[in-house]
């Protein structure tokens, strides 16, 4: 057990703050990842969650959910109505900038690895 | 009176100056002719040359594809959006028109971020997905197009042609009318080459050149050359020598360039 915290102190201690607590707290899973790199990517993309489902190759109901988490977070934002809600990143430059760091970030595979880590410890509590 | 240039050697003046301001117009062409590569030009060109920044709004091909193609003609897109000169924008058909019927919508804003002046739509084709028939094709097309143009937009808009060779048996006629100039795209072989032809078939309220020109797309993007000659039935895909030009050839005359 202290073996195991000392581990993920050390992994925690290594990621910069901002981008650990964007982890743990808005990126925390993979779909996520893939949604946060997909609006890095293409950032002024801005359609219904079944397009986007299209966009990045997953199935809609499972992004739909991401999405809604993504944008409760603040990364992402949503308009268009209720039954057809469309989400778009969001234009808070701070978040922005989170996003746009975390992606520079994740070219290092150390960096991605401890992400990863970060990821699935968050999943499975 | 006010012209906006493509940016497109040659196209410039076979339009007597560019297209006029705040104006639909449509580039048709089967895949590969250089429909997006004309387009990213005509909005390249503006934010680089003539200070009106723009927009490119595309319904299939990811922002990050342009960002790439442009690099291939030394485009540089995420530095003019880095500059607020430029968005790529990805969307559907439907969500663009919602927007754009909306007040403060999408589209609205970005074009409020950045004082845009041009647009590129990518492709409209893709309207003919989400309507039932061509009556309604016509209305969605005319309303989008009528959006655009409120928000002050000069506005160039691609369309696929159906055939890689000569007419297209499901070309939207209909949306002819709508738009204010008309460029057909279309593969030529000659000689057992391909080579790339383009007309401008349309040009509301002004003159324009009539006749059928090549054009090549370089490493600095696309470029209209001279017009074809000794060749009849260009736009079938499969022209035969002209007459006068079959004489010479059966005579012995030499078979020199035919495109200027």
């Amino acid at each position: 057990m202290d073996q195991h915290n000392t581990g993920a102190s050390r992994l925690m201690d290594d990621i910069d703050p901002d981008l650990l607590a964007f982890i743990r707290n808005r990126v925390n899973s993979f779909i996520k990842w893939d949604l946060v790199s997909f609006f890095h990517d293409n950032p002024y993309t801005v359609d219904t969650a079944d397009k986007i489902a299209t966009y990045v190759g997953r199935e809609a109901q499972v992004i739909r959910r991401e999405l809604d988490a993504l944008a409760k977070s603040g990364v992402l934002t949503v308009s268009g109505t209720p039954d057809q809600p469309i989400f778009g990143l969001a234009s808070d430059p701070a978040v922005q900038d989170l996003v746009r760091r975390f992606h520079r970030a994740c070219e290092d595979r150390q960096f991605r690895v401890r992400a990863m880590y970060h990821v699935i410890r968050g999943m499975q509590t | 009176m006010t012209r906006i240039s493509t940016g497109v050697p040659g196209l410039d003046q076979m339009l007597k100056g560019g297209f006029f301001p705040q104006t639909a117009n449509l580039i048709e062409g089967a895949p590969g002719t250089g429909k997006t590569t004309l387009g990213m030009q005509f909005i390249h060109h503006g934010i680089t040359a003539c200070d009106e920044p723009g927009i490119i709004l595309t319904f299939e091909e990811f922002p990050r594809q342009y960002y790439h193609d442009a690099a291939g003609f030394g485009w540089d897109l995420p530095g003019l959006e880095a500059q607020n000169k430029l968005r790529v924008v990805m969307s559907s058909p439907e969500i663009s028109l919602n927007e754009l019927q909306r007040v403060g919508g999408m589209l609205e804003q970005h074009a409020a971020a950045i004082g845009a002046q041009r647009i590129l739509v990518d492709s409209i084709s893709h309207f003919e997905r989400i309507v039932a028939d061509r009556a309604a094709l016509r209305e969605a097309v005319f309303g989008f197009v009528n959006g655009l143009k409120r928000l002050g937009l000069t506005i160039l808009l691609t369309r696929e042609s159906g055939s890689l060779f000569g007419g297209d048996p499901n070309a939207a006629h209909e949306l002819a009318f709508l738009v204010d100039s008309y460029i057909l795209l279309r593969y030529v072989e000659i000689d057992s080459e391909m080579r790339k032809a383009l007309l401008v078939l349309k040009q509301r309220g002004s003159d324009h050149a009539r006749d059928i020109r090549q054009y090549e797309i370089t490493a600095q993007g696309a470029v209209v050359q001279a017009r074809f000659k000794g060749q009849h039935g260009l736009m079938s895909g499969s022209p035969t020598p002209s007459p006068a030009d079959a004489f010479g050839e059966a005579f012995g005359r030499t078979r020199a360039s035919r495109a200027e």
